[in-house]
């Protein structure tokens, strides 16, 4: 009981720390000065049926910004459309209009290999390919032509090493990547992003298929990248995203309810449907 | 009332086991089905064996024929039919797999890509006699290959395009959706895709469906009849433009079309059960391949 | 540099898929051109006419396909009478009784018997079966429709047998367990519920082994002694339509008349097989739906 309270009084304070009048005029206006990611009347269809709903949305540079919803509100469907990850499934549509760095991406002269380059992506089940450790990393820099064996070697070790993984498998790189743990082959995964050099990370529920004790590490991680990556994460945790994010969206059935600083979204929601789902009354 | 339902119950366990005998005697019946389709192959193979075996040495596997083919080996047959298939293989599987990847990597499963399965299924259901026509009057005649290795290789190898394209859709069905979202996350093109993630993994899945592809055409005798296959030869062929000879079409010239059929008869047998055993023992490698890469998969690696 | 090579991939898968298109009209169309002279030279009319198949005659030659269409249907309609049942028989076995362990043993037996070189069954119709039938029927010889019947029939056994098991895996269980509450026996079960949903593909599995037994060559070359004359029974020697073939491509003379009868005896046997393999397709590509 006590540590519940205590537990309790420090989300407070940090929730009173949080929550300043600068950053709720922010919020409100939703606007900044240079956006990562802009989302304008995004509609999106598998064939007949819709599954996004006029969703407007900018994302700041740098930070992590999760997507909160039940499941099959979509969520999983907005973070593919910002890396057209969903043009491999033939007979989807899309209306709107998606930029990231200020650029349409759905613009027909768009390069959509380079597009995935800059925007990486981390799936649900960690899906390291059946090569060695440091083929898995290198695999980005090759397909982009990089022979140099001393530049792959630079960046596999930084790529580690952003990834967290470094010290665990620096002396046996050469070994399969399936070999590694659920939560060393997500951080693989991520260290594989990290190898092509993108500027947004997307996370599709990273940690939903691992154990505890390695969530715990990604989680860590999420955040020391955050400084230098803006990282948009769909999670089904709402711990999760109060715990790691700064802004935090709320998708039901294809609309996007609300998005906000995470602080005030889970403690001052404006909308009704959302305080219904993130005190449980739903979801 | 009481007697009654008791009667019941007798009448219904008395009915339960007339049933079970009728069915246990059905079940035989069956049974005796796979036994008889097992004594068919056991005597098959019994015969060919038995009376082959004695032919087979060293002599008879390394010498070409002799005295008017009624002494001597298959040599030649064999090289033969070894230089065919290479030319199939070399013709049905870049085809093959070429086609199955666009099947399943590039296309978008529609109108299209069910008329390329549906000609994959009926060209799987033209007779061999029918690819036999078709290269002489195109191979032989058209391109002026003359009865030549290259011509019956090519009918051979149209022959088994089929089965290179459906082994090799199946061996691209198995890489996991996972890998190729993976690969494209980081930027990959779509050859990228298939050059570094798809392919290395459905290899040996396409490995299985050429070999079995192979041992079908080694043992093809119909469409070489016009397009190449030679009744004898004094040398071995010496390019692609050369006739030859070849294990089926010897075994059928040797039972039917030489002059001392019963005199060669021996060497009908050995050439079958070299043959047979040819055959088999390709099968036997794809089984293998096939049961290894299953378990190795089964393993996630 | 990428996209170029990344262009001339896809035109070169997309050329492959074209390819097996292109092949299937290609065989249509050199039977088709290869038969139509001879079809525009001397009309339908000599080749279903009641006469023999003599094209090389030294006087008047004959065109006549009829009597191997004959030994066609002969060989075909045996061979079917010999293999469905057994086929049937043993897949419905292999799929609703066989233990494990005799479905391992017996999986490898079927491959192995589908692999046989049909010049290999031809060769044992020819020195084994032959002296046989010709001993128990009391004939000079062995080598008749009967004998290619048989032999015909054990070439198709494998893929009857494969595929009509698949169709009878293919059965839902709930239409078995369904029976068997309603007190059904295991043998009702079998033949009054399973091989009755999975009509369509046991008999898509017979069409398939029928096409492969309308084009089986070496077997009928070798064992049913190839006589033009009609068949009175299926203990006469006969031709099909494929050994005819097979006996003349050798040293005919290229466009002659015999060389364009040859294709059309060939273009009628791809008719007749496409044909069988299309219903076949379709029978197939129902089967789910039946089992909703």
């Amino acid at each position: 009981m006590i540590q519940t309270n205590t537990n309790l009084k420090i989300d407070q304070t940090l929730v009173q720390k949080t929550i300043n009048p600068e950053l709720i005029k922010t919020t409100q206006d939703n606007e900044c000065d240079y956006c990562e990611v802009k989302v304008e009347n995004l509609n999106f269809f598998y064939g007949s049926i819709q599954a996004l709903f006029n969703v407007t949305v900018k994302v700041r540079e740098k930070g992590v910004a999760a997507l909160i919803g039940p499941s099959g509100c979509g969520k999983s469907t907005f973070l593919r459309v910002l890396n057209r990850m969903n043009d491999l499934i033939p007979g989807t549509r899309l209306e709107g209009k998606v930029s990231i760095h200020g650029e349409n991406i759905y613009a027909p002269n768009t390069d959509v290999v380079n597009l995935r380059k800059k925007v990486g992506m981390v799936f649900q089940h960690p899906n390291p390919f059946p090569k060695s450790i440091f083929d898995n990393i290198a695999y980005g820099p090759r397909i982009d032509g990089l022979k140099d064996k001393v530049k792959l070697n630079e960046i596999v070790e930084s790529s580690l090493k952003g990834a967290a993984l470094w010290d665990e498998v620096k002396d046996r790189l050469n070994e399969p990547a399936l070999a590694l743990s659920g939560g060393q082959q997500q951080r693989l995964c991520i260290a594989r992003a990290l190898a092509v050099k993108p500027s947004i990370l997307l996370m599709d529920e990273p940690t939903s298929a691992i154990d505890p004790l390695a969530t715990q590490r990604i989680e860590d991680l999420i955040r020391e990248l955050c400084s230098n990556y803006t990282i948009i994460i769909v999670t089904h945790n709402m711990q999760q995203a109060a715990r790691i994010s700064d802004h935090t969206g709320f998708f039901l059935q294809g609309e996007m309810v609300e998005w906000g600083e995470t602080s005030k979204l889970f403690t001052k929601p404006e909308e009704q449907r959302t305080e219904d789902y993130i005190t449980g009354r739903f979801g | 009332m009481k007697t009654e339902v008791i009667n019941r119950v007798v009448l219904t366990e008395k009915k339960t086991s007339e049933w079970r005998s009728y069915e246990l005697a059905g079940f035989w019946a069956l049974r005796l089905t796979l036994v008889l389709v097992i004594l068919i192959l056991g005597v098959i193979v019994f015969d060919i064996v038995s009376k082959g075996a004695g032919v087979i040495n060293w002599e008879f596997l390394t010498q070409p024929p002799r005295v008017g083919m009624t002494e001597g080996g298959i040599f030649p047959a064999i090289v033969g039919t070894f230089y065919v298939t290479l030319i199939t293989i070399a013709f049905a599987v870049p085809l093959g797999v070429g086609a199955a990847i666009y099947l399943n990597e590039y296309a978008v499963q529609g109108k299209f890509t069910r008329l390329v399965r549906m000609s994959v299924r009926n060209l799987a259901g033209v007779p061999s006699i029918v690819f036999g026509l078709f290269g002489m009057a195109v191979f032989v005649k058209i391109f002026g290959f003359g009865p030549s290795l290259i011509a019956a290789g090519f009918t051979l190898g149209l022959l088994t395009l089929p089965v290179t394209v459906t082994a090799s859709e199946e061996a691209l069905r198995t890489v996991p959706r996972a890998y190729r979202e993976g690969s494209f996350a980081l930027g990959a093109t779509r050859w990228q895709v298939v050059r570094t993630v798809v392919l290395p993994r459905a290899i040996p899945g396409i490995l299985t469906g050429t070999i079995l592809g192979l041992a079908r055409a080694a043992g093809e005798t119909a469409p070489i009849l016009a397009t190449g296959a030679a009744f004898f030869l004094p040398h071995l062929p010496d390019s692609i433009r050369s006739q030859f000879m070849a294990l089926p079409y010897h075994l059928f010239i040797m039972s039917t079309q030489h002059h001392a059929i019963s005199q060669v008869r021996p060497i009908a047998y050995g050439t079958a059960l070299v043959l047979l055993a040819l055959v088999c023992l390709l099968n036997l490698a794809a089984v293998l391949l096939r049961k290894r890469y299953r378990d190795k998969v089964a393993k996630g690696l | 540099m990428a996209s170029i090579t990344e262009k001339a991939m896809r035109v070169l898968f997309v050329f492959c898929g074209l390819a097996i298109i292109l092949f299937l009209v290609g065989i249509l169309y050199v039977l088709l051109s290869n038969s139509m002279p001879g079809l525009m030279e001397l009309g339908f009319g000599p080749f279903f006419a009641a006469d023999r198949w003599n094209p090389a005659a030294y006087g008047e030659p004959t065109y006549s396909l009829i009597n191997m269409i004959y030994g066609t249907l002969m060989v075909t309609l045996g061979a079917l009478i010999f293999a469905v049942p057994i086929g049937v028989a043993a897949a419905a076995y292999l799929a609703e009784i066989a233990s494990p362990w005799e479905r391992e043993l017996f999986k490898p037996i079927v491959e192995v018997l589908a692999g046989v070189p049909s010049v290999v069954l031809g060769f044992f119709g020819l020195v084994v079966l032959a002296p046989l039938i010709a001993r128990i029927f009391n004939l000079n010889s062995g080598l008749n429709a009967f004998n290619g019947a048989i032999l015909v029939g054990i070439m198709a056994l494998p893929i009857i047998i494969t595929l009509a098991e698949d169709a009878i895996t293919a059965v839902p269980k709930e239409y078995r367990h369904a029976s068997l509450a309603l007190g059904g026996t295991r043998w009702q079960t079998i033949w009054k519920t399973t091989i009755p949903a999975a009509f369509s593909g046991i008999t898509a599995a017979a069409m398939l082994g029928m096409g492969r037994a309308i084009g089986e060559t070496m077997i009928v070359l070798m064992v049913t002694g190839n006589m033009v004359a009609r068949p009175d029974s299926f203990l006469d020697s006969v031709r099909t339509l494929s050994a005819g073939i097979a006996i003349d491509i050798g040293d005919v003379v290229f466009n002659s008349n015999h060389f364009h009868a040859l294709f059309v005896a060939g273009l009628l046997l791809f008719l007749i097989t496409f044909i069988v393999n299309l219903l076949a397709d379709i029978l197939i590509q129902r089967k789910p739906e039946a089992n909703k």
